[in-house]
């Protein structure tokens, strides 16, 4: 019996610890052996790092068909069946994992920010820290190529387009109305305040097909994820104050950020150029919810803003100055979820709305309008590999507008219209190699207010050429509902979508710290509106057969390595466009586009004082305008525009920062354009006046200070 | 009876043979390490947390070794392979067990790499929550040496430019050096280092 057990013992422990070898060769897709790559048979101990040759040998007490795993860092870890006892000699082949940082990246058109932009054109404490951009995200992009600045309107313009043509969306949601109201001629701002937001993404054409309704651009913006802890922000500044206070649970968390501006004690020290008779002032809020699940993330951001002025205005065609009242009153909301779902789903749904009400009293004349916008979206991703990612989803606008215009207390005149859009888009993520990827996506939309459909096809390539540089081209078809000026006079006439179509060739170059995009593009307009009066009114006819045509080229620059702390860049943009549109009677450059721009922003961050200090310069040169006292339409060009920013930031302590800023250092007397005269003086000579900033100068104090149990933290990141 | 007894022996002989072999592996594995072969070390540390999964250590020292290895390199695609290899191996363990002082540690040793690699983009993003992790940390283990001394550790650190006070913290190195000498592992591949670096931290502090 003993000698039955043992020799049983024995037997098992044979099989149990017979060993065999296995070896091999583990090269990669060109053959090119990797060093260091562990190779092992899966849920056993036996295994082996490769040789410099890229060679293993181990031996297994495994025995049969097993699991062998071979895995690299930068490569995708291969698993393979394998019979131990046949194993020998044999080479692996380790395919290049397409999601590491040297692979190529579709760029053409976009220019991103935030943690997950792979380059960094903006980083996220430069919308902030930028010279000039006063915490107004729009300012900051505007120092970007591909943008001109119009200093009397303050929105963004991209490449020969209308501001309107740039829709901005939040969380993947849009945003209907994403400026505070402004008088005429004078800048507005956008809604956000930088605080909330963790990346930007913005492009500059021939963006993805998940968004539409967009002739020029899109502004994305995400809210922050997970705050990093709980605290309360206090500003006090020269033109109002603030108060943030973020809480932070096991699983949400909650930012609110409210800000009272009045601008009544500044424009009391500092002279202004118009006559307020009262100074802006406006009651803000933004607020976000953020609900961690498991696997996903729930998000609900809501803002409310209330603001109002009254100003007198001079008018060329008045000898009084024009009073205007307005009172302004915006809400916007949305909720979305992120989550994965299954094998490597994603899905994102969400709902938005915004709701606009502006009411104006032009001296005797009463105008008020409500904007109703909702928007509803649901998308689904699934990740079949690194290099095969499939989207699809579907999108939903809902927007009603009502007007009514009084005119000298008399009839009141009520006008409007409401529009849905249906959208059904599908877009696919294909890593062909490490250097070669493309997105290929479809658009198709349903317009009801214009009765027409789209098929909108958006293309793009990356190759990589070098280590260090690659080239991207992007194709698109884009269709947009008519601005809101025209449409609101639907009942009387029949508006198409306009269209545009974008070509864009692009090339960057990024290495450690140093980035330079180049960006060739050619944007081709069709179907513009076009009306036959002075101004649009409701007895204006409308057709819809303007077009134009854009193209030019974007140069961009950044480095923050070559000197000590000093970070920088330069835009430089340059554009050849005409329109035939609004009622222009010859196709011409519009009167928003200088040729030339270029920009310089610096920050250089000195220990020994702790400040950082920056300074950016924006130049243009002049933009057309149309003297009537010419025959040639637009045929005159302002004086070249220039502006030189200056801000200082000054760490007092850690958590309380002074913050001093100032534009047009230099004084220059910039004019954006004239307005001329209805009618020709006694002389038959039409009078103008220059359309110029409210103030030479714009000077700003604040002081930031920061209360929260880590006392690292502080709000430079909000300046 | 016989029967029964050897039966048990072979069963016992199995079991400590497979202990052998998680002991075998990791004292193979410290010694690549030992030996700067960082690569072959993780590689061996990342086959035993394959074969044995009821051990949260194997994987702890994935991501310790690729983490420390991303200090003294330039290139940022390696790096960002390393650091997003450790986060993987520390995820693994994290969703087994939302307890463990170490595990914080390391977290907050991945974010701190992170901000090496690039303060300007990271600075702001990763430094309340390394502090954040340092925090969780302590309060799950206050006697944790590592915890007392990596916090106070990374606030001095910054302090060259945030310009807070660094007297309170360098007692809390002091107090950290205390702990190491009475901090018991609770095996003998449980994670003890940190005293050398706290020493020199020490030395900067005075």
């Amino acid at each position: 019996m003993k000698t039955i057990i043992l020799l049983f013992a024995s037997l098992f422990s044979l099989t149990l610890f017979s060993q065999t070898t296995i070896s091999g060769k583990i090269v990669n897709e060109k053959g090119v052996p990797i060093a260091g790559a562990n190779v092992y048979i899966e849920g056993s101990y036996d295994g082996a790092s490769t040789s410099e040759n890229g060679d293993f040998a181990f031996a297994t007490t495994a025995t049969g068909n097993q699991n062998l795993v071979a895995s690299s860092l930068v490569y995708e870890t291969s698993n393979i069946v394998i019979d131990v006892a046949h194993f020998k000699n044999q080479t692996i082949k380790l395919r290049d994992n397409v999601n590491t940082l040297d692979a190529v990246i579709i760029t053409a058109g976009s220019l991103d920010s935030g943690s997950k932009a792979r380059v960094s054109v903006l980083k996220p404490l430069d919308i902030v820290t930028t010279a000039g951009s006063a915490g107004n995200i729009v300012a900051a992009l505007q120092t970007l190529p591909g943008t001109q600045t119009v200093g009397e309107d303050g929105r963004l313009f991209v490449r020969g387009g209308e501001a309107n043509e740039t829709q901005t969306y939040v969380d993947g949601m849009r945003v209907p109305q994403p400026y505070g109201s402004s008088p005429n001629n004078l800048p507005t701002r956008s809604r956000f305040s930088p605080f909330l937001f963790s990346g930007i993404s913005f492009s500059t054409g021939g963006y993805s097909a998940e968004y539409g309704d967009a002739l020029s651009s899109v502004l994305l913006l995400n809210t922050i994820d997970e705050p990093d802890q709980s605290k309360t922000e206090i500003s006090v500044m020269t033109v109002g104050v603030g108060l943030g206070n973020t809480q932070k649970w096991k699983k949400s968390s909650f930012s609110i950020n409210t800000s009272y501006i009045n601008l009544t004690p500044y424009q009391a020290l500092v002279p202004q150029d118009v006559e307020w008779k009262s100074a802006p002032q406006a009651l803000s809020g933004e607020m976000v919810y953020r609900y961690n699940f498991e696997r996903g993330i729930f998000k609900m951001y809501a803002a409310f803003d209330a603001s109002q002025f009254i100003i007198k205005q001079e008018n060329i065609n008045s000898i009084d100055k024009i009073t205007v009242n307005s009172k302004n009153d915006n809400l916007y909301f949305n909720s979305s979820y992120n989550g994965f779902f299954g094998a490597n789903w994603n899905i994102t749904a969400g709902l938005s709305y915004g709701y606009n009400q502006l009411k104006s009293d032009i001296d005797l004349d009463n105008l008020g309008n409500a904007e109703n916008a909702v928007n509803m979206k649901l998308k689904l991703k699934k990740n079949f590999s690194n290099r095969f990612k499939l989207s699809f989803g579907a999108d939903y606008f809902i927007t009603k507008y009502d007007e009514n215009f009084t005119r000298n207390a008399g009839n009141t005149f009520d006008y409007g219209y409401q529009n849905t859009i249906g959208a059904l888009y599908t877009e696919a993520d294909i890593f062909f190699s490490k250097k070669l990827a493309a997105k290929v996506g479809v658009r198709a939309s349903a317009n009801d207010l214009t009765n027409d459909n789209f098929i909108s096809p958006r293309i793009s390539f990356a190759y990589k050429m070098a280590k260090f540089s690659q080239l991207s081209f992007a194709y698109g078809d884009f269709s947009q509902t008519p601005s809101v000026e025209y449409i609101k006079f639907s009942k009387n006439n029949q508006f198409e979508s306009e269209k545009a179509s974008h070509f864009i060739l692009n090339y960057q170059y990024s290495k450690e710290g140093r980035t330079l995009r180049a960006e060739a593009y050619y944007k081709d307009y069709s179907n513009l509106v076009r009306f036959d009066s002075p101004t649009v009114a409701y007895n204006s006819i409308f057709t819809n057969d303007g077009k134009g045509y854009a193209k030019g080229l974007d140069l961009f620059w950044r480095d923050g390595k070559t000197i000590k702390n000093l970070e920088y860049w330069i835009s430089y943009s340059y554009i050849d466009t005409e329109r035939l549109y609004k009622n222009y009677p010859t196709q011409v450059t519009p009167n928003f586009v200088p040729d030339n721009s270029l920009s310089i922003v610096t920050k250089y961050w000195i220990t020994d004082w702790k400040s950082q200090i920056g300074f950016t310069n924006s130049f243009s040169t002049g933009r057309p305008y149309n003297n009537p006292n010419e025959t040639k339409f637009m045929n005159g060009k302002t004086k070249s525009y220039n502006d030189l920013s200056f801000n200082w930031a000054y760490l007092l302590t850690t958590q309380k920062i002074l913050y001093f800023s100032v534009s047009n250092v230099l004084g220059a007397n910039n004019v954006y354009g004239y307005n001329y005269a209805v009618k020709p003086d006694a002389n038959g000579e039409y009078r103008r006046s220059a359309i110029k900033p409210a103030a030479d100068r714009f000077f700003f104090i604040g002081f930031f200070w920061t209360i929260s149990k880590n006392k690292n933290d502080n709000q430079l990141k909000n300046l | 009876m016989k029967k029964i007894i050897t039966t048990i022996a072979l069963f016992v002989a199995v079991i400590s043979s497979a202990q052998g072999q998680f002991e075998q592996g990791m004292g193979k594995a410290f010694q690549l390490w030992k030996e700067g072969k960082n690569t072959e070390a993780s590689d061996m540390f990342e086959r035993i947390s394959a074969a044995d999964k009821s051990s949260w250590l194997p994987n702890y020292y994935v991501a310790l070794v690729n983490t420390t290895a991303s200090f003294g390199i330039q290139d940022k695609t390696q790096v960002n392979a390393l650091l997003n290899k450790a986060q993987n191996a520390l995820d693994a363990e994290m969703i087994k067990d939302q307890n463990n002082a170490e595990l914080y540690v390391m977290q907050a040793m991945i974010y701190t790499a992170w901000i090496v690699v690039d303060p300007m983009t990271n600075g702001m993003k990763y430094s309340g929550k390394t502090i954040e992790m340092y925090t969780k940390a302590e309060a799950l283990s206050p006697q944790n040496p590592r915890a007392v001394f990596g916090k106070a550790d990374f606030q001095i650190q910054g302090a060259k430019w945030t310009g807070v006070d660094t007297k309170p913290l360098c007692q809390e190195v002091d107090k950290a050096i205390g702990l190491f000498a009475t901090f018991k592992p609770q095996t003998p591949f449980s994670p003890k280092w940190g005293l050398d670096r706290a020493l020199e931290a020490q030395k900067n502090c005075k």
